[in-house]
């Protein structure tokens, strides 16, 4: 069995003590196969019986013992201490709690805030079912109707898309991947009857519209969830539900426009559409500065060579798209 | 080597010296770039929202042009990028989302069949051409000049569409930059989000990620910041002010256009290049 010294070098805080975080170095020997949690519990077992860290299930399944490993969240029990090694092999293995939630201490965070922010977002199902029925009626869900999504169910609520959120990063009160995820997974369960309501909710202020599509949340989720295809399929659903009274939708619309009447994005008016005249007087100055440098985008765009072929498909899909709504 | 070139529609009007810069020195290298005339905007990760089929025949459109040049199709903006592949990914995993794109294209004789790759213009310099060849090239090597390579979001992730550089290391960029005799600082922000896409609708929160990602570059000691997409550049450019507003950062940090960087170690001047057009100067 290969084995080999390894040093760790592990985030260490206790608000109650602690003025400000710290680093402990740990070396400890260590087999091939083993991963970073049964390193943290040998430290905490031989050399560190304060060192503080969750962890339950040990098999990715229960979600608790997400930590960020050399920068990048991951589930301590499933991640192998020889995949993180770096540089020759004798770099320490950096171990830091989650990003964007509090610290409780050493490894362990706060998850109240994801909890709260599922709470205020309908994240379960509403059924058809009338309360009195409950228990007595079943309402089964096809394979099919399963299938769409099947991969959303798959969330064990780790916390680590959460962690590598560039949006939460800079704005606590974001509503986060996890939630948008649940949004997405409870409005596309053929049981639920929230639709509308729920989309509402997760479109407001601080929601769906502020998603920087940075795709970090789904490369790194723990279960390889597509979290922004969800995040896209909520989108769409607000454009079916015809709620598109928000500047992310009204931005969105710039685009679908754009393309049919020049099929290049009309960059000069794109903030007055999104943000109403208002908001679009505060670009001013910016835009000025920009028009000294060349910079300001022109107010009228030469259509493409072929336009009307564009149009003829824009034609042709929304026909077929009247077609199909007349038809159901 | 010759490519169909996706004219990017920010490239069009508000970073200019993008293409400027590269019309400058692609012919140096050997390297044809021919225009997607006829190509549209790609609907920039919006379109799909409005409607997934406009989103699927509109690009299947822009890479079947290119597909009936017999071309490969290469951009300079990453979002356009990982647009255009994303169509492409769907496309050639579902033969009845190609057959609902063909029913729309074939009055205009076009047909998406798959053949052609969509690439970024880097992935062109460091896999077609060879970094090896480029650094033979090089006429003003860039020695002693400190780069912060900044990869934003749209050329790393998701990795199952881009698959070139790890995501959490990538290495493309800064393998560039050595290449050209440029030195490389280490910051933590390289493959971070710039905030662009959410500017307009989130401008305090977007702006924030923007600061935070020129603050490191500075703290880092970079010269330069180097990007290879033209929505980064103007977030880190154009915004670059606004986001370091109030953070007491000692100065600011020019931003330069991957294909600038380039036109700077084959010899081209600043103005040539387009550099006097930034907002912050170099
Ligand atoms: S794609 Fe959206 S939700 Fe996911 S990490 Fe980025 S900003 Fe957050
Ligand atoms: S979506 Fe993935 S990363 Fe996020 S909480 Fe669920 S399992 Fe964890
Ligand atoms: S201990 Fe349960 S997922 Fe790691």
């Amino acid at each position: 069995m290969e084995r080999k010294e390894v040093a760790f070098r592990i985030y260490r805080y206790n608000p109650q003590v602690d003025r400000q975080p710290f680093y402990d170095n740990f070396k400890i020997a260590v087999e091939r196969g083993i991963t970073i949690l049964r390193a943290l519990n040998y430290i905490k077992e031989h050399l560190e019986p304060r060192l503080t860290f969750r962890a339950f299930c040990q098999a990715g399944i229960c979600g608790s013992c997400a930590v960020r490993i050399n920068g990048v969240s991951k589930l301590a029990c499933t991640t192998q201490v020889w995949d993180e090694l770096t540089g020759s092999g004798d770099d320490p293995i950096l171990v830091e709690p989650l990003n964007n939630l509090p610290v409780i201490r050493d490894l362990v965070v706060d998850i109240d805030p994801v909890m709260e922010k599922l709470k205020q977002n309908y994240s379960w199902v509403r059924p058809a079912i009338a309360e009195g029925e409950m228990g007595q009626k079943e309402h089964c869900v096809s394979d099919g109707e399963f299938e769409a999504i099947n991969a959303a169910t798959d969330c064990i609520l780790c916390g680590s898309c959460y962690s590598e959120c560039s949006m939460t990063e800079v704005n606590p009160r974001y509503i986060s991947p996890p939630v948008l995820l649940k949004a997405f997974r409870m409005n596309n369960d053929t049981r639920d009857t929230l639709g509308c309501e729920r989309l509402g909710q997760v479109s407001g202020d601080n929601g769906l519209w502020d998603c920087a599509h940075c795709y970090k949340c789904a490369e790194h989720c723990v279960k390889h969830i597509p979290i922004v295809d969800g995040i896209h399929r909520l989108r769409e659903e607000m454009f079916e539900r015809h709620m598109t009274r928000s500047e992310g939708a009204r931005h969105a619309q710039a685009f679908f426009d754009d393309i049919r009447s020049t099929g290049r994005l009309r960059e000069a008016t794109l903030p007055l559409r999104t943000l109403g005249v208002v908001k679009t007087l505060r670009m001013v100055p910016l835009a000025a500065k920009m028009g000294m440098k060349g910079r300001t985008p022109p107010f009228v765009v030469k259509p493409v060579p072929g336009i009307d072929r564009v149009r003829g498909i824009y034609r042709r899909l929304e026909a077929n798209r009247a077609a199909k709504q007349g038809g159901e | 080597m010759k490519y169909a070139y996706f004219l990017s529609c920010i490239n069009e009007s508000m970073t200019k010296e993008v293409d400027l810069s590269l019309t400058r020195w692609v012919k140096d290298l050997g390297i044809e770039l021919v225009n997607l005339e006829k190509g549209t905007c790609c609907g920039g990760s919006n379109l799909d929202y409005v409607s997934p089929d406009h989103f699927l025949v509109i690009n299947g459109r822009n890479i079947a042009l290119a597909e009936k040049m017999g071309l490969d199709l290469v951009t300079s903006c990453s979002t356009c990028l990982m647009t255009l592949r994303r169509a492409k990914q769907a496309l050639d995993s579902s033969p009845e989302k190609r057959e609902l794109v063909n029913g729309h294209l074939a009055g205009e004789g076009l047909r998406y069949n798959g053949t052609s790759d969509v690439k970024h213009l880097l992935w062109v310099l460091t896999e077609d051409y060879g970094l090896n060849r480029l650094a033979a090239k090089v006429t003003a090597p860039l020695w002693g000049v400190r780069f912060a390579p900044f990869y934003g979001c749209h050329i790393l992730r998701p990795s199952s569409l881009l698959g070139r550089d790890n995501p959490t290391a990538p290495s493309s960029l800064d393998r560039l930059v050595e290449a050209l005799g440029g030195s490389l600082v280490e910051y933590g922000s390289k493959n971070k989000c710039c905030g662009f896409h959410t500017l307009l609708v989130a401008e305090q929160q977007s702006l924030s990620m923007t600061g935070n990602a020129l603050e490191d570059a500075v703290r880092a000691g970079a010269d330069y910041i180097v990007t290879p997409c033209p929505l980064c550049h103007t977030a880190l450019d154009a915004y670059q002010d606004k986001a370091l507003d109030g953070r007491g950062v000692s100065r600011n940090i020019p931003v330069l256009h991957l294909s600038q960087m380039v036109g700077l170690a084959l010899g081209y001047s600043k103005e040539e290049l387009g550099i006097d057009r930034h907002m912050i100067a170099a």
